[in-house]
């Protein structure tokens, strides 16, 4: 009895019974069943990683009481840098690596800006969203770069990327759980991810404790631009190319579905189950709404108003919790 | 003395006369200035139009500067006063809304500025906007011709085309050119005796949710005949959306604008029938000259730069030898 008031009261639990809820309408109401449809799922599992990823970064960023708006910047940015490397003959696997020290740098370079200005990362990130792209835009001049030649379909680089486990298994999916278990064995299993709530709940209490909250929130800042390096290439190679669209509103879908999952936007609050619940019931919805034959010029519609009433409800818990 | 003399004035007079012959190969728009203002933005697009601007500008040896207003209609017009400010010798203009350009482009002329409209026109042509010309693809003949070719495949197939469905994703509803191709497309399904028409909302320029959006439909629509990709982006997320709804080369016939390396390999594998080639850069290059010739003879001619249909290896082939060019 106690074990269940526990997860009731989990946090995320109400973020689960609506994930739980989704799947059981869809699967349901789709016409045939399509939703559970394994060629339906194989296509969410091959697509959602791609901002799925990213989310679990920013969502322990904003657990540690920051954003990162420049993620759809970054993300197109490393795209690049891994397409030019390999343009010049290097190899997929030395391009992928500085590719994601490519965004682990931008990630430092908000996250330095940021602690060392005192600056709301609010306009740090959203001015490096610009200024990156801006740079990108000259620098690429916005020419997509096909880089199937180099890194051909059933090569081991291609297949660890974007390839299946199983007809129906896509790696993506693999990757996202990688990550959601590392990060979420960091953030509640380990020292840092003390620090991480310690300081995004109360900054000033945090460093009265010792805890060197500047770092703590660069170290933050670096993984998302690690995983926004990783995102790039995972997405460039699916695709088969770079494109200077990559990641286009990425930065308000990141924090919808952290939100969505029952990240606080005050910081403090959160947990990695909730951020990959809120990663997943984005895309689910987009799918199923369109499987259940809603107009597609309404889904906008419907995301908007679910991300609405999922704020509302967390903070409704949040109310009667304290 | 007098010899000396005589030297001086025959090398003075040598070297004038060569002055004039190198002022006689003076290129023929030096001194003059023209702005393309566009709402163009995170496309790849409007590269190519600026290689096709830059071209011209160097064999006319002319100045020129391209505005991308990133789809932001006040920023256009904001960078539009900036270059009637300028006094600029000409004006190329994206007139991309019916009445928001009436008045802007008026006034320019009426300061004496020439403007001439390109990429996109007023719905009306010259009755709805005052611009001295247009040098772009009629996108309503574009998409009429896309669609003529396609239901044309189909027929051609034994479809049964009176129950035929046509799905056309667009990256901005209710942005001018995808309202105006689908009109085009309408109009050619109507000769074919097709009247199930639906616009998608791809969710915008990011591939991803356009790639999600079109495979949940074709999971959720099996009915799709067609699948028409309104925009470049659209048309370049088609193959992989085909390919992870199940479907088969042709068993789906699709296609729409643009030349991608998406949407070239799809068409190298058959899950594109045909695609529409802008030749923007030809949209740069005569903005350019027909600036140019309107300050020296007045011209104002209309151009038709696109319609170039690529449903063949040869057409692939060769535009897959310019892209890297920035040519197409």
């Amino acid at each position: 009895m106690n074990s269940l008031r526990k997860i009731l009261t989990f946090r995320s639990s109400n973020t689960l019974w609506v994930f739980i809820a989704l799947v059981v309408v869809f699967s349901l109401f789709t016409p045939n069943r399509i939703f559970i449809n394994v060629r339906n799922i194989s296509a969410i599992g091959k697509l959602f990683p791609d901002l799925g990823i990213i989310t679990l970064g920013v969502g322990m960023l904003m657990v540690c009481g920051e954003f990162d708006l420049s993620v759809a910047a970054v993300l197109p940015f490393c795209s690049y840098v891994f397409a030019r490397l390999l343009f010049i003959g290097t190899s997929p696997l030395i391009s992928f690596i500085v590719a994601i020290l490519t965004g682990m740098a931008l990630g430092y370079l908000n996250g330095f800006i940021t602690v060392k200005t005192r600056m709301p990362s609010f306009i740090t990130t959203l001015g490096t969203l610009w200024f990156w792209r801006g740079i990108l835009y000259v620098w690429s001049k916005m020419m997509p770069m096909s880089i199937r030649t180099y890194v051909p379909n059933n090569t081991p680089f291609q297949l660890a990327m974007a390839g299946n486990l199983t007809p129906f298994f896509p790696v993506q999916v693999l990757w996202f759980l990688i990550f959601a278990v590392v990060l979420g064995i960091v953030l509640h299993y380990h020292r840092f991810g003390n620090w991480v709530f310690a300081t995004g709940d109360n900054r000033d209490a945090a460093r009265a404790m010792g805890i060197k909250t500047d770092m703590v929130k660069i170290v933050c800042y670096v993984i998302v631009g690690a995983l926004c390096g990783f995102c790039a290439c995972m997405q460039a190679v699916r695709l088969g190319s770079f494109a200077a669209t990559q990641g286009v509103n990425f930065e308000f879908k990141a924090v919808a579905a952290c939100v969505v999952g029952g990240t606080s936007l005050r910081g403090g609050i959160g947990s990695m189950l909730g951020i990959l619940l809120g990663a997943l019931i984005i895309p689910i919805i987009d799918n199923g709404l369109i499987l259940m034959r809603v107009p597609v010029f309404a889904i906008s519609a419907f995301i908007g108003l679910a991300t609405v009433l999922f704020v509302l409800l967390n903070t409704y818990i949040e109310r009667k919790m304290r | 003395m007098k010899n000396n003399w005589l030297m001086f004035l025959v090398i003075t007079v040598l070297m004038v006369s060569m002055s004039s012959l190198a002022f006689g190969q003076e290129k023929p728009a030096e001194g003059m200035y023209f702005r393309l203002v566009t709402h163009g933005g995170d496309d790849p697009f409007w590269a190519v139009v600026q290689q096709g601007m830059l071209e011209a500008a160097k064999e006319l040896g002319c100045q020129v500067d391209i505005d991308l207003a990133g789809s932001d209609l006040a920023l256009q017009q904001k960078r539009f006063a900036e270059a009637v400010a300028q006094k600029p010798n000409g004006i190329a203009l994206v007139v991309n809304d019916d009445t928001a350009w009436d008045k802007p482009v008026e006034d320019a002329l009426a300061a004496g500025i020439p403007v001439i409209g390109i990429n996109n026109d007023d719905s009306q042509g010259p009755a709805g906007n005052k611009r001295l010309c247009y040098i772009g693809q009629s996108e309503e003949r574009a998409g009429y011709m896309i669609g003529l070719r396609l239901f044309q495949e189909a027929k051609d197939k034994g479809i049964d085309l009176a129950n035929a469905h046509v799905a056309m994703p667009v990256e901005v509803p209710g942005a001018n050119y995808g309202v105006v191709r689908s009109n085009g497309i309408k109009r050619a399904g109507e000769e074919f005796g097709i009247s199930s028409f639906e616009i998608i909302d791809g969710g915008g320029l990011e591939m991803t949710t356009m790639e999600q959006r079109e495979t949940s439909y074709l999971l959720a629509h099996p009915e799709t005949t067609f699948m028409i990709g309104l925009g470049g982006i659209a048309t370049d997320r088609l193959t992989d959306s085909l390919k992870a709804a199940g479907k088969e080369p042709g068993e789906v016939i699709a296609g729409g604008f643009d030349t991608t390396a998406a949407t070239l390999n799809g068409l190298r594998e058959g899950y594109i029938t045909a695609t529409i080639d802008q030749q923007q850069f030809l949209q740069g290059y005569y903005a350019v000259y027909v600036l140019y010739l309107y300050n020296k003879y007045g011209f104002t001619p209309n151009i038709d730069t696109g319609g170039y249909l690529v449903d063949s290896i040869e057409k692939i082939d060769l535009i897959e030898k310019l892209s890297p060019l920035h040519v197409r």
